[in-house]
């Protein structure tokens, strides 16, 4: 007896609740598109409540639960343990306890149906660009199936190793509803789709609303001289005054900071929060590329825009945090910003998602975001001027990352039972009704479906309306941004940014200036391009930006 | 088989056969090394797609050896069995890496690179002279090295007072090792991320208490590292202290009593018999732990990652960096390859020196 069908339709009959429409659908009487979309709204809403916004984290038992319901599409395609004996290897982060751990409950029902055993391969964020470079390299791929970013794909899906998007998985997984920056090229290598989408990147700028909305810091503001109304900064000129403004400055009787600045190497990934700063400078409207010259690679982080933004860290630092040399990405963005110290942050839409559900966030009503500051003027790095924009400031959303993928790998190919199983796997994760719940929860991940932009659904799982309009516009207002500034999708991009953290180390501990600090970057970046081969970056550059 | 072999008496039958094992073995295990040799420098289409076929090929030809040579030599190949295992353990996880290191140090190795390894001579070696990270890092080590003594002075302390007749001194002796028993990673978690944390932390919240406003230890650039090399400290003094409570126990008690009943005062009997008596374990002591010294790099990389600017880093962490984060393996081998002669030829000249002042002390 096929007692799990039973269960399974028991299941979805309860999220259907007293509606009483899982009955009427079984008994067949009732159109089918409707009942599918009602059934689809219903699950959506089910899952979004599972713990349920401000019932603390989700356990292990809730993601199993959610991976559970979230079963439907792969039940499709695929028959109750038509895939046993099938063996995956699965390598991925465990993060902040999420990411890989997140998955294990989120594949437990898929792997008890499918009957695929999935053995884990976890890392830490900082080991994972040496363990994967090195399985390349060495030709020790050791694994099936991989959560992997963008800027990696020069060197996995360039390199051949990945295996290309079977049509089924296309369609399971609803291609067309991610956003429009994480579409091809992005995911693609050589026209082929390699990547099954689990996250969109970009950072926002976290702001505390309180801090911008109290009287005593506002008469403070006018008192000291200044002309402006205080509210929240919209741009880095204004984001530096407050910075230093509030350097000294108490509410409710504790000390308040401005920006805060990681300025401690993270792998590579630190740099991100110093191009946060500079994109404004840096990104031309009319101009692609804001990191290197598109011809020749010849970096571009010692012209002026970029020396501006380190130097704008280092006159900040001496107004934040005594302990900020020491902090890395995530102190800013966990130890400080959510609990409680430093007013402004630039991060990844996780700090967003992690103010109501994250336990160890103090910061619930007192946090707002919006697209990354922009700026009064930008670097043309065409004519060597600043310039002045008709329509205002320049705002230049830092596309960071360009999110996490699940990719197959080609070496899944030579067993069609394998390479169905792996690529199943990557579409459950991938699904459209599991992603809604991990942009919701504690999960590693953001947005990167536009059906994740619908308030009414955020509101049902306890988020508060004005709260999560404000996160969400400021998500995909940065994703849709017309200037905004790309990833280069090129091989050993982080052996560039890993480079530039040790010297910008230097620059903010005083030990170098900064334009010679900068200097030495981009002669370290030169010879780095050299070694990987200039010609092939400046192609895959190219490719990375579109042209 | 083995009276015979331990009498010494060898039949030549036994020995026509332990050679012949030894040389099929060799010729077998030369012949398989050639064909991968061969086959990764594609000239020849034969081969194996890793070397462990070749690695369990140089096992299998040391057992060969190891019995052949017994077969052959009687009593002398089961005294070789004592020593010959380890040798080529040594060979094959030390020897062989090492020398190999060379061959990739010499190279342009990025992982990422488009075109993979090819050799550039010394342009490493070059690079390394020039490379102003390495010689800041390589600065840091002289003063963590110096801590050493520092170290060495708590330690000898501890020992003279675990040597005494205290009260709770088995308690004691555990409770001093503790700190040796923890993983460095595990120390630096727990002292520098969590105790010595900025805001929460309750060394920095005591410190706080008695009035310093800002107690930020990893931030500024001598103070980090002096924190550090105390977070280091705590964990190895507990090394040097039982090598010397070890040697302390070991020592005569009739010549300090001797000393005593001559007149010699606490401090005269220390600094005159205990002390110079102690000198041998001592230098051991002290160059074992500058051994150690030199290979700092855990507790640097999970606690400031070489910050602020440097200012901690140590060569380790820095090689660390080179591998792991920009994946240069030629370069980041290069400089293993070029600071483990630094250490040999140090640590040669820190040997020499004790031998010097020991023949002193002896004279």
């Amino acid at each position: 007896m096929k007692l799990e069908h039973f269960h399974y339709i028991s299941r979805r009959g309860l999220l259907k609740g007293s509606t009483g429409l899982a009955a009427a659908s079984l008994l067949g009487g009732i159109a089918a598109s409707p009942q599918q979309a009602l059934a689809a709204d219903d699950l959506r809403a089910a899952i979004l409540k599972i713990p349920g916004v401000g019932k603390g984290q989700p356990t292990d038992a809730d993601w199993q639960k959610v991976g559970e319901m979230c079963l439907g599409a792969t039940k499709t395609s695929i028959k109750q343990g038509e895939l046993a004996g099938v063996e995956l290897s699965f390598m991925g982060l465990n993060n902040q306890n999420v990411h890989n751990v997140l998955f294990r409950g989120l594949s437990k029902a898929w792997a008890d149906y499918t009957g695929v055993k999935i053995n884990w391969i976890d890392l830490a964020q900082a080991d994972y660009n040496a363990r994967l470079q090195q399985s390349i390299a060495t030709k020790t791929v050791d694994f099936d199936v991989i959560e992997m970013g963008a800027p990696f794909e020069g060197d996995v899906c360039g390199k051949g190793l990945a295996s290309e998007m079977p049509d089924w998985v296309k369609k399971q997984i609803d291609m067309d509803d991610i956003v429009n920056y994480l579409k091809p090229p992005v995911g693609t290598w050589g026209g082929k789709q390699y990547r099954v989408t689990v996250d969109g990147d970009c950072h926002n700028f976290n702001y505390r609303s309180d801090v911008f909305a109290d009287k005593g810091l506002a008469d403070a503001w006018a008192k000291a001289g200044n002309k402006t109304p205080w509210g929240v900064p919209k741009t880095w000129q204004q984001v530096n005054a407050v910075t230093k403004f509030l350097k000294g400055q108490k509410m409710d009787g504790k000390d308040v900071y401005g920006y805060l600045d990681p300025t401690k190497g993270w792998g590579g990934f630190a740099f991100y929060f110093l191009g946060s700063r500079a994109t404004a400078y840096a990104k031309h409207p009319d101009d692609k590329a804001w990191l290197f010259d598109i011809d020749t690679m010849k970096p571009r982080v010692n012209n002026p825009a970029w020396v501006r933004a380190i130097q704008d860290v280092v006159d900040s630092l001496p107004f934040e945090p005594a302990d900020q040399l020491n902090a890395d990405p995530g102190t800013t963005g966990f130890q400080q910003f959510l609990a409680g110290t430093g007013s402004m942050l630039s991060w990844w839409g996780d700090i967003g998602t992690n103010v109501y559900t994250n336990d160890s966030s103090t910061i619930q009503n007192k946090a707002a975001f919006d697209i990354l500051p922009g700026s009064d003027d930008v670097y043309n790095a065409k004519t060597g001027k600043w310039d002045k924009l008709a329509s205002g400031p320049n705002f230049a959303p830092n596309l960071a990352y360009l999110g996490w993928g699940i990719y197959v790998m080609a070496r899944v190919d030579a067993d069609p039972k394998k390479q169905k199983a792996a690529w199943s796997l990557a579409a459950h994760l991938g699904g459209k009704d599991i992603a809604l719940w991990m942009a919701a929860y504690p999960s590693g991940f953001q947005c990167y479906r536009n059906s994740q932009h619908n308030v009414d659904e955020w509101v049902g799982a306890g988020y508060d309306k004005a709260f999560i309009s404000n996160y969400l516009d400021s998500q995909f207002n940065s994703y849709n941004h017309p200037n905004g500034a790309i990833e280069p999708r090129i091989p050993g991009i982080f052996q560039y940014y890993s480079a530039a953290e040790d010297i910008l180390a230097q620059i903010y501990s005083g030990k170098v200036k900064v334009q010679e600090g900068a200097d030495q970057i981009a002669a370290a970046w030169e010879k780095l391009t050299d070694q990987l081969g200039r010609d092939n970056q400046i192609k895959l550059y190219k490719g990375s930006l579109g042209m | 088989m083995g009276q015979e072999a331990v009498s010494g008496q060898v039949s030549y039958q036994r020995r026509a056969i332990g050679l012949w094992m030894v040389r099929l073995a060799t010729v077998g295990f030369a012949l398989l090394a050639l064909v991968q040799v061969l086959y990764v420098t594609e000239l020849s289409t034969f081969g194996f797609p890793s070397w462990l076929p070749v690695f369990l090929g140089f096992g299998i030809w040391g057992v060969f050896l190891c019995w052949g040579n017994i077969l052959r030599l009687g009593e002398q190949g089961w005294r070789a069995l004592f020593v010959l295992p380890a040798i080529l353990l040594t060979v094959a996880m030390v020897i062989f890496p090492t020398f190999f290191g060379f061959y990739i140090a010499f190279s342009d190795w990025n992982l990422s690179s488009a075109t993979g390894q090819h050799f550039n001579g010394l342009a490493n070696f070059y690079q390394l002279l020039a490379d102003e990270r390495f010689w800041n890092a390589l600065s840091n080590m002289i003063f963590y090295v110096a801590t050493v003594i520092v170290q060495y002075a708590i330690a000898f302390g501890l020992a003279l007072l675990l040597n005494s007749e205290i009260r709770g001194q088995k308690f004691f002796r555990v409770a001093f090792l503790l700190p040796f028993m923890l993983s460095p990673v595990a120390v630096s978690w727990m002292i520098g991320k969590s105790m010595l944390e900025f805001r929460f932390g309750p060394i920095t919240n005591l410190l706080r208490g008695l009035g310093w406003e800002n107690p930020s230890l990893l931030t500024t650039p001598w103070l980090a590292k002096s924190t550090l090399a105390a977070m280091d400290a705590w964990v190895w003094i507990p090394f040097m202290m039982i090598l010397l409570l070890a040697g302390l126990q070991a020592m005569s008690k009739e010549v300090q009593e001797a000393a005593k009943v001559d007149g010699a005062s606490g401090w005269q009997g220390f600094w005159h018999v205990t002390y110079p008596l102690m000198l041998q374990v001592s230098m051991t002591t002290v160059i074992l732990r500058i051994i150690f010294q030199l290979k700092l790099a855990d507790i640097v990389i999970n606690t400031t990652s070489g910050g602020p600017g440097g200012a901690t880093d140590t060569v380790s962490s820095f090689i660390f960096r080179e591998y792991k984060d920009r994946s240069n393996v030629g370069y980041g081998t290069m400089v293993a390859e070029v600071y483990l002669v630094l250490i040999i030829i140090f640590v040669s000249l820190l040997l020499k020196l004790s031998s010097k002042v020991m023949q002193r002390q002896g004279a």
